[in-house]
């Protein structure tokens, strides 16, 4: 079994990638660009590697530098994290190709699974229920409105490439295609170089739900539960919870029994998620695949025990899974709150600056996974997430209330953060019954800037 | 670092009260009454529990509370048979209010009159027991308890039983005029008889012994025991200064002045008093056998 594995990330994630490292007995490494010099994986990691300037490109996605810092620090795995290359399949081959174990599946299955176009078409392959839409770019009118009376107004028009909430438009009958498909079609063409937009049906009140797998090389595969994140803003989450409240059980075996499916049907080894929607009426489609470790995780690891980072690893290196599928028993609910350094009533610009002093919750159900600390400065370079606050109680209240408290204990100083947003967030009715959809976020601030909230956050 | 909980704090309050509707109310925290008591000495704050405990005396300045009949005879007795029971109301002045008074304290005390008596054992030993109690009407002596203090003595020198009076009064009833400073005549005649009868009485003085009471029977008993600190005289300190027009000494009546003074035989923190009495109750027996 390998005995160093260099970390190709930063932040909280880089720092559980050490710890779940060091439980197994490895040595870690550390890679860094110029502007991440006094972070704590930086500190923490046996050695520790500068691979650039602070811009990711030429850091944290520059494969090169980071291949070499394998090699010279003599190292032979690699870990990719979530976020920068570990959904790239290229940067896995060439892992590969240098002798080195990449973490997460193979340059293979990454390939076939981060084309959402190509995941879907395996889905449907496999009968499982997707988003109806087109599967081929759109370029004309007489096209769209074709495939617009196939699957049904409401639709959305979306760019290929697009993502974030950029790029889409919706469209409620087929004036309103006349209208907006050429300007949506320029558009896209303008932003993002490429022509040919999809049509999609757009699915009222969604949830988004995801199954966590496991599947090593010995065919073993651990279903560990499913999360809901449904609380969302333009595809970033801010808050998920284990198990969801929304599913049923009978849908919830439909959701495992498909992404199982599909895992089994493209080979998959290694930990991954599939992520589904949901829509009021329980019908689900399936949404996409994450062939990665996810911000996410801890929820999971809360509600069944397991840690996944360990398991990834030990797979990665053809160790056969320490866990069976009847070992998994679900108890009790994990929530996480993402704390990120944003304004969130000014848009979510971020805020970066330097980090005063920190308080961090504790006690029992309690997780914090960060790496701030007082005097750390928070760089515009990354994203701006400063911590993962993750709370475990045996019922769903319960562990609202937990992560209430934890919040109110929870105080950085220097820096805007959205901990009050999170905080308020934890007394909506409509969050607390467990009555929410994607769109429920966006409604929600809107609802704190009516009630003239911002004196609070 | 004040700043960052105060501006969490602050807001905090404010959502409190805004969204939520209401502000941080304080909840009524009711003590059990009677959990607590306060030392009327060094006003310190006492469980109830502590106190009963150690005998009602304060474990911290030796203050000794004052103690209701049944909780003495409690403390003295390892077994207890009540005499006289029977009561009657008696007004022979036809005082005004005298009735409602008496029935206001039987309610409060949960007694029919200031004093119990009965037959007491400490282990093998057994004697005649009569307590005064000054929780009701200050223990104060008016025909009842004149009488049945005589009864008492009566029953002991019948019965051939040495006799232990323990003393808390404010003296003679003054509802009772005359008729209560009669007693004090009638219950020290019963004394001396009991003494004639060659009959060990042993008298215990507590906080406060004054009064009729103090200047008849309670000052007749072959061995007079006080509990420390407690208040013995027969006039109120004011009284005696503003007749003798002296300074009076800062321990004036209590019971180490009436020791200094010849007036009591000893002084005993009240945990020792079963010890001792037991001790001379033993004593005695031996002595008549």
């Amino acid at each position: 079994m390998a005995n160093k594995i260099l970390i190709a990330n930063r932040g909280e994630i880089a720092l559980r990638i050490i710890r779940a490292c060091k439980e197994l007995g490895m040595e870690c490494v550390s890679v860094y660009s110029e502007a991440d010099a006094d972070s704590l994986p930086v500190k923490m990691a046996d050695e520790a590697i500068c691979i650039g300037s602070a811009h990711s490109e030429d850091s944290y996605l520059n494969m090169t530098n980071i291949l070499s810092a394998a090699i010279s620090t003599g190292c032979n795995a690699i870990h990719p994290g979530y976020g920068f290359l570990s959904e790239n399949d290229q940067f896995a081959e060439w892992t590969a190709k240098c002798n080195l174990t990449f973490i997460g599946p193979s340059s293979k299955t990454i390939g076939l699974l981060s084309n959402k176009l190509n995941a879907k078409k395996i889905a449907m392959r496999y009968h499982i229920p997707t988003v109806p839409g087109s599967l081929e770019p759109v370029n004309s009118l007489e096209d769209a409105i074709r495939i617009a009376n196939e699957i049904g107004y409401p639709l959305l028009l979306k760019a290929m490439e697009g993502g974030g909430g950029k790029g889409i438009q919706e469209i409620h009958n087929q004036q309103e295609l006349h209208e907006h498909f050429d300007r949506v079609r320029l558009e896209n063409k303008a932003n993002f170089k490429k022509d040919g937009i999809f049509i999609e049906k757009w699915i009222a009140n969604p949830h988004h739900i995801e199954i966590q797998l496991i599947r090593d090389y010995h065919n073993n595969i651990v279903s560990l539960g499913d999360r809901d994140c449904s609380i969302q803003r333009r595809k970033q989450k801010l808050v998920e919870e284990s198990p969801s409240l929304f599913l049923n059980l009978d849908l919830r075996k439909q959701l495992t029994k498909d992404a199982v499916t599909l895992f089994e049907a493209v080979d998959y080894v290694g930990v991954g998620t599939v992520e589904f929607i949901v829509d009021n009426d329980f019908r689900y489609y399936f949404l996409e695949v994450n062939t990665r470790l996810q911000v996410e995780h801890p929820v999971t690891e809360m509600v069944t025990g397991v840690d996944i980072v360990r398991e990834q690893i030990k797979i990665a290196f053809h160790q056969p899974l320490s866990i069976r599928q009847e070992d998994i028993h679900y108890q009790g609910v994990a929530i996480e709150c993402r704390i990120t350094a944003e304004d969130p009533l000014h848009d979510f610009l971020p805020s970066p600056g330097m980090i005063k002093n920190v308080i961090v919750p504790g006690g029992l159900g309690v997780r914090v996974d960060t790496h701030i600390y007082p005097n750390y400065v928070i760089t515009p370079y990354y994203d701006s997430l400063l911590a993962k606050l993750i709370v475990w109680a045996p019922t769903r209240r319960e562990a609202i209330r937990r992560m209430r408290w934890a919040l109110e204990q929870f105080l950085i100083d220097g820096i805007q953060t959205n901990i009050e947003l999170l905080y308020l967030l934890m007394h909506n009715p409509d969050f607390v019954r467990g009555t929410y959809d994607t769109l429920f976020l966006t409604k929600f601030i809107e609802l704190v800037k009516e009630n003239n909230h911002e004196s609070i956050i | 670092m004040n700043q960052l909980f105060d501006d969490r704090k602050n807001k905090l309050n404010y959502f409190k009260k805004s969204y939520r509707g209401k502000a941080n109310q304080l909840t009524k925290v009711s003590i059990p009454e009677g959990m607590f008591v306060q030392c009327e000495k060094c006003k310190d704050l006492l469980l109830q529990e502590d106190l009963e405990a150690n005998a009602f005396v304060c474990p911290k300045c030796e203050f000794h509370f004052r103690m209701n009949a049944r909780t003495r005879i409690n403390h003295l007795c390892s077994q207890f048979e009540e005499w006289f029971t029977d009561y009657h109301f008696q007004n022979p002045l036809s005082f005004p209010n005298y009735e409602e008074k008496i029935m206001s304290y039987q309610k409060e005390a949960k007694e029919q009159e200031a004093f119990v008596c009965g037959l007491g054992w400490m282990k093998n030993l057994s004697f005649a027991l009569g307590v005064m109690d000054s929780y009701f009407m200050m223990g104060s002596m008016g025909t009842y308890v004149g009488e049945k203090v005589t009864l008492l003595i009566e029953e002991a020198i019948k019965r051939r039983l040495p006799l232990l009076l323990v003393c808390a009064s404010g003296g003679a009833r003054m509802q009772e005029g005359l008729f209560s400073l009669m007693q004090m005549a009638k219950t020290s005649a019963a004394m001396k008889k009991h003494h004639q009868a060659r009959l060990l009485s042993i008298v215990l003085l507590t906080d406060p012994t004054t009064g009729g009471v103090a200047a008849s029977f309670a000052s007749l008993g072959d061995i007079l025991i006080a509990e420390k600190k407690a208040l013995i005289g027969f006039a109120g300190q004011r009284v005696i200064q503003q007749t003798i027009q002296e300074e009076l000494p800062d321990h004036f009546q209590t019971a180490e002045f009436q020791l200094e003074k010849g007036m009591v035989d000893m002084v005993v923190h009240r945990r020792d008093i079963p010890a001792i009495l037991y001790q001379l109750f033993h004593h005695y027996r031996g002595l008549q056998q």
